[in-house]
């Protein structure tokens, strides 16, 4: 009967929002389920929300997702959870998160959410300071410093050329035209 | 590059990236390792006299600050990075590079030269990169947002979009030269991005372009409701 009553106020409130704010919201964009950088790898889809972690009230088994806009989900122990150890309620904020949802009387229940894994580098594709080292005192590669050229005055690692990673697309022509040269790249980690 | 530092391998530097680093004023120890002799006769202006037969036993003349910046040359690049091997066995210095050519090729680049006589021993009193606002007075700018200060977010559109200061801008450091039109002239820009890499460079190209500008060299991370973090390495 409480359950009842609170979805009876809450509906008239809605109504009630609707009316007053119906027109706008009806010329305004629909709210955007995909976060844009996920749509570098992701297709958009209509039954799944892609976005950043906010805040979550275990209390009210509800979280909010950013997608570009801000989406309150709701959540309970039937909700799936895939890419991190449960529950659910201890997923840290900020977390990138893919919403498998369905709307029930309004409201959006997460059905199962994955926690997007660290992008990681094929194995055989990262070489160590050692591997590095033994290409300086053999020449036998290109190293390429990926900093912007104010940390490349800095110090480099001997041999190395500067293409700053923001411009990299203009200085191809740096490039070996032996194309099975072996090209090592670093930088200094996050700028 | 934090990896090859902390592995102790040898890191170098041209020349011209020293011409560079002086004239933006970076924070720079130069030690010249020849003779004190050979090195009043003609030196890198501002450079310290540590002739590296004494180096072994020089340890004491060295900041206790190791991250010091310091760059060594001889004649040559063979002979400096000998120096550097010493001080890599006296080990935790992580800014230590040797100039390439050494001082046979600041010559032949029209370096400038300055003789007489030159200090002994290294006096290092660390100091912020020229434009660096201090983390407090960001913070104050961020929160009060007065009216004469513009701050300006220069991380890609991608990581803005997850969060951005209240009242902020933002243009990814290398389209800032050409959008300078939608930065205001008569305020002092002061830039941000994660970890003040690209707010230094944006910086750099503002300072060029005539504005007055500082920038922010911290880590800084914003949430989706503009709550933020400041922290500094």
């Amino acid at each position: 009967m409480k359950r009842f009553s609170s979805t009876m106020i809450s509906l008239v409130v809605a109504l009630g929002l609707f009316a007053l704010t119906g027109s706008l919201a009806m010329a305004q964009a629909p709210k955007p389920k995909i976060l844009k950088p996920c749509s570098q790898c992701h297709a958009p889809d209509e039954k799944i929300l892609r976005g950043m972690l906010g805040g979550i009230s275990q209390k009210a088994e509800t979280f909010s997702v950013n997608t570009g806009a801000i989406w309150t989900v709701k959540f309970d122990d039937s909700t799936k959870l895939a890419g991190w150890p449960p529950p659910v309620g201890k997923l840290p904020k900020d977390k990138e998160i893919a919403i498998k949802f369905v709307e029930r009387n309004g409201e959006i229940y997460a059905e199962s959410i994955s926690v997007k894994q660290p992008a990681r580098l094929p194995e055989d594709k990262v070489v160590n300071t050692d591997f590095v080292a033994e290409r300086v005192e053999k020449g036998d590669a290109l190293i390429i410093d990926s900093r912007p050229a104010v940390r490349f005055y800095e110090g480099a690692i001997p041999g190395a050329i500067n293409i700053y990673d923001a411009d990299f697309d203009k200085h191809i022509d740096k490039l070996p035209k032996d194309k099975n040269k072996l090209l090592v790249f670093y930088c200094a980690g996050p700028t | 590059m934090p990896a090859w530092r902390k592995a102790g391998k040898l890191t170098i530097e041209c020349v011209q990236c020293l011409v560079e680093r002086v004239k933006l004023d970076i924070p720079t120890i130069v030690v010249d390792l020849r003779s004190v002799y050979e090195a009043k006769k003609g030196h890198i202006p501002g450079a310290v006299s540590i002739p590296i037969t004494e180096l072994s036993a020089a340890y004491e003349k060295f900041p206790k600050d190791k991250k010091a910046p310091i760059v060594l040359y001889s004649y040559d690049t063979k002979s400096a990075i000998q120096a550097f091997e010493i001080i890599s066995v006296w080990g935790g210095f992580t800014h230590i590079t040797v100039l390439e050519g050494g001082f046979e090729e600041w010559k032949k680049i029209n370096g400038k030269i300055a003789t007489g006589d030159m200090p002994n021993r290294i006096i290092w009193e660390p100091r912020p990169r020229p434009g660096e606002i201090s983390i407090e007075e960001f913070k104050a700018i961020a929160e009060r947002k007065p009216a004469d200060k513009f701050i300006l977010d220069v991380r890609d559109t991608e990581e803005a979009e997850n969060g951005m200061l209240i009242g902020a801008k933002n243009i990814p450091t290398q389209d800032v030269p050409k959008r300078f039109v939608e930065i205001p002239k008569d305020k002092e820009i002061i830039v941000h991005c994660l970890t003040g890499v690209r707010a230094e460079l944006a910086f750099h190209a503002l300072k060029d372009a005539g504005y007055k500008t500082r920038f922010l060299n911290a880590i800084i991370k914003v949430d989706p409701t503009g709550r933020y973090e400041i922290t500094k390495e």
